[in-house]
């Protein structure tokens, strides 16, 4: 099967020896969840400043998910993400300040206003833009993976969901439906400990690994702040969608840090809790493993955060400065030609 | 000497019309594939798709899972990744199931990022084979209040082939309502025309001069029976085939209605917000000095549809009650 499907654009590296064997790789993977981090904290920052339109959601300790999915698959596959994937739509190419401009309402936004916060994608760079409905984007995945396989194409579909998310009807049946279609689909599940403020054990009683399972496809876990370890485990998820074998279910651990979005201080979360997960920051960890494989020195890695700051502080100053739309051409667009 | 068989081959009824269409544009665009459940090896419930697994093969005739939210959100992404799909709803009335896709993603999409969403839904929608409550519904004013969705309603088998065809062609999502009272029950001669009518468009299903009689789908054929026992009595009535809701072709309707000075809205979906509110609406505005006696609706009650025959026919729209009520507005 995988002979005769043809290469969809862009690469995937697969270093022989793992990620960590690819100094190149991880330096611009690094980057990416550094300039995530600096770009939330600067819309946090926005927030309390009263510059946001809205409520600010940000991904922190999200990004090792974000960054290692989104860099161990192709330009050309079909990606889509949700509230916490600030860094899977850096690695694809958008630009800082038009995710800002999203949650400013500004023209420059990727809808132009029409929709806002975090609700952009940019179908140039094959980035769905999600709705509200926080489980609606899988079945679109699976719609996605459908197309690939339909034009024999070796793409495939990735999609973000948060723990909360799962406990909807769409997310199982599009989970059954790439299963029994054996689509090319990889579901990653981020599991950071909350919906809102309702804690995992109101959400599954089981682990959400172990359900893949129940629909015939392979589950895994892993550590959702290690950026290698969730680069590979997509990577794996990505040859075998390839290979025509199937969807695969991957749940990345990690923590929400931050209230459910930026107007939520989050008293309902254990204080203890978010202390020992604060040990386990995921651009800390990527930092401190490059400096242990020798691919940067602790002066490289202290130059790359302030330029991603530099970056943050610059994509502000661009989107505060962006035109708002004018309400000319409302009715225009509501069909397509 | 044609052979009983073959004299009934010859003629092409509203289902038929519906399975060539699509059949058609399949052929034509290799985008174009149908999904739902038991499509495939099984033709589907109603049999349209009969024999196009074997024309068509497993990849453009997929069969599904009872999955109507799954599987309506996964036609709106292979949609936004360049395919056609057509969906098939067992019944109009599983659509329920699908809401959000519908509503929160494909209607909403192209307005938002300019990317269109090109799914045709068919719906076999309507009452009068006893089905009852839950397999009788008429759902076309649940979407016709959302912006982005397109809905089509043919009354006759050549509009079957020919709106359906531009359903499928259009580049936004549209709501395919297929009578299913009428998939067997109304045929015309073979061959079919395989030609797209447009969307938008209405048409004048009978010209008359005392009355005008707005309605769609199973609705206008009951009109032209009930036009026709009245121009017996010498009352003129004029017909109008709405055709697609969404857009609604407002402007025929109100031509007609300066002419006649009396307006009737007929359908089979329940009273209250039912799409004839709109129309009558819409006339009001745009005829108010034209008209001699009110807009007149006739609808099914605000009640479930029973099953059991005298039930049903209680709180559906009969020609007799299409008949009395003309009468009365053309005589006013
Ligand atoms: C269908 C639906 N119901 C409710 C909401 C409101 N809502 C937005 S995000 C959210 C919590 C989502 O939790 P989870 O899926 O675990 O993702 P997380 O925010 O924790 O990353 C809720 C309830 C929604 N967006 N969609």
């Amino acid at each position: 099967m995988a002979t005769t499907r043809k290469k969809t654009t862009g690469k995937s590296k697969s270093p022989a020896g793992g990620v960590t064997a690819d100094r190149e790789l991880c330096l611009k993977m690094f980057r990416t969840m550094a300039l995530q981090r600096a770009v939330e904290d600067r819309m946090v920052t926005m927030y309390r400043q009263g510059e946001m339109l809205g409520s600010v959601y940000t991904g922190h300790w999200h990004e090792a998910i974000a960054v290692g999915t989104a860099a161990a698959i192709r330009q050309g596959d079909f990606l889509c993400p949700l509230h916490r994937d600030v860094g899977a739509h850096l690695w694809r190419g958008m630009p800082p300040w038009q995710i800002m401009a999203s949650f400013l309402g500004k023209a420059t936004g990727p809808t132009g206003g029409r929709d806002g916060t975090l609700h952009y994608g940019r179908p140039d760079l094959n980035i769905y833009n999600p709705c509200s409905h926080v489980p609606d984007n899988v079945p679109v995945a699976t719609g996605g993976a459908f197309a690939f396989k339909y034009r024999g194409e070796d793409g495939l579909a990735l999609c973000y969901f948060g723990d909360g998310a799962t406990g909807n009807g769409g997310y199982h049946e599009a989970m059954n439906i790439a299963a029994v279609m054996s689509l090319p689909c990889i579901f990653i599940c981020e599991n950071n400990q909350f919906a809102y403020s309702t804690p995992l054990r109101l959400t599954t009683h089981a682990d959400f690994y172990k359900k893949a399972a129940g629909y015939g496809m392979p589950g895994v876990k892993v550590d959702g702040t290690d950026a290698v370890a969730v680069y590979e485990a997509t990577a794996e998820a990505a040859r075998r969608a390839r290979a025509g074998e199937g969807p695969t279910l991957i749940e990345c651990v990690t923590m929400r840090m931050h209230g459910h979005a930026e107007h939520d201080p989050a008293s309902y979360v254990p204080r203890e809790m978010l202390a020992e997960w604060a040990k386990r920051d995921p651009v800390e960890l990527f930092a401190a493993r490059l400096q242990k494989l020798g691919h940067a020195t602790e002066a490289e890695i202290a130059a790359i955060r302030e330029n991603v700051r530099q970056e943050a502080l610059a994509a502000r100053k661009k989107a505060l400065g962006d035109p708002m739309p004018v309400a000319t051409n409302i009715e225009e667009g509501v069909y397509a030609d | 000497m044609p052979t009983n068989k073959e004299q009934v081959a010859e003629e092409v009824t509203y289902l038929d019309a519906i399975s060539q269409a699509l059949a058609a544009e399949m052929e034509r665009d290799e985008s174009v594939f149908l999904m739902g459940e038991d499509v495939g090896q099984f033709g589907g419930a109603f049999k349209i798709s009969k024999g196009f697994m074997e024309r068509f093969g497993a990849r453009r005739v997929v069969d599904t899972p009872i999955a109507e939210n799954g599987f309506t959100g996964m036609a709106a992404g292979a949609a936004i990744c360049g395919l056609r799909p057509v969906v098939e709803f067992q019944f109009a009335d599983f659509i329920s199931q699908a809401f959000d896709p519908i509503i929160n993603v494909m209607a909403r999409h192209h307005y938002r990022t300019g990317v269109p969403v090109p799914v045709t839904l068919r719906c076999p929608f309507g009452g009068r084979l006893r089905a009852g409550p839950t397999h009788s519904q008429s759902i076309e004013s649940y979407f016709a209040h959302v912006p982005g969705l397109k809905i089509v309603a043919p009354a006759t088998v050549e509009d079957a082939a020919g709106l359906l065809i531009s359903s499928i062609r259009d580049n936004n999502p549209v709501l395919f309502l297929e009578s299913k009272y009428l998939y067997r029950r109304l045929k015309v001669p073979a061959p079919l025309s395989l030609e797209p009518t447009p969307l938008g468009v209405a048409k004048v299903a009978r010209e008359g001069t005392d009355v005008t009689l707005v309605s769609y789908s199973v609705g206008v054929q009951q009109g032209l029976e009930a036009a026709e026992v009245l121009a017996r009595e010498g009352i003129s009535v004029e017909v109008i085939d709405c055709r697609t809701l969404v857009p609604l072709d407002i402007d025929t309707i109100v031509k007609s209605v300066k002419k006649t000075s009396r307006a009737v809205v007929l359908h089979e979906a329940a009273r209250r917000l039912g799409y004839g509110a709109e129309i009558a609406s819409e006339i009001g505005e745009a005829c108010f000095w034209f008209l001699d006696a009110p807009v007149t609706r006739i609808a099914a009650l605000n009640t479930p549809i029973p099953t059991s025959p005298p039930l049903e026919d209680a709180v559906l729209p009969q020609t007799e009650e299409v008949i009395e009520t003309l009468r009365k507005v053309a005589r006013s």
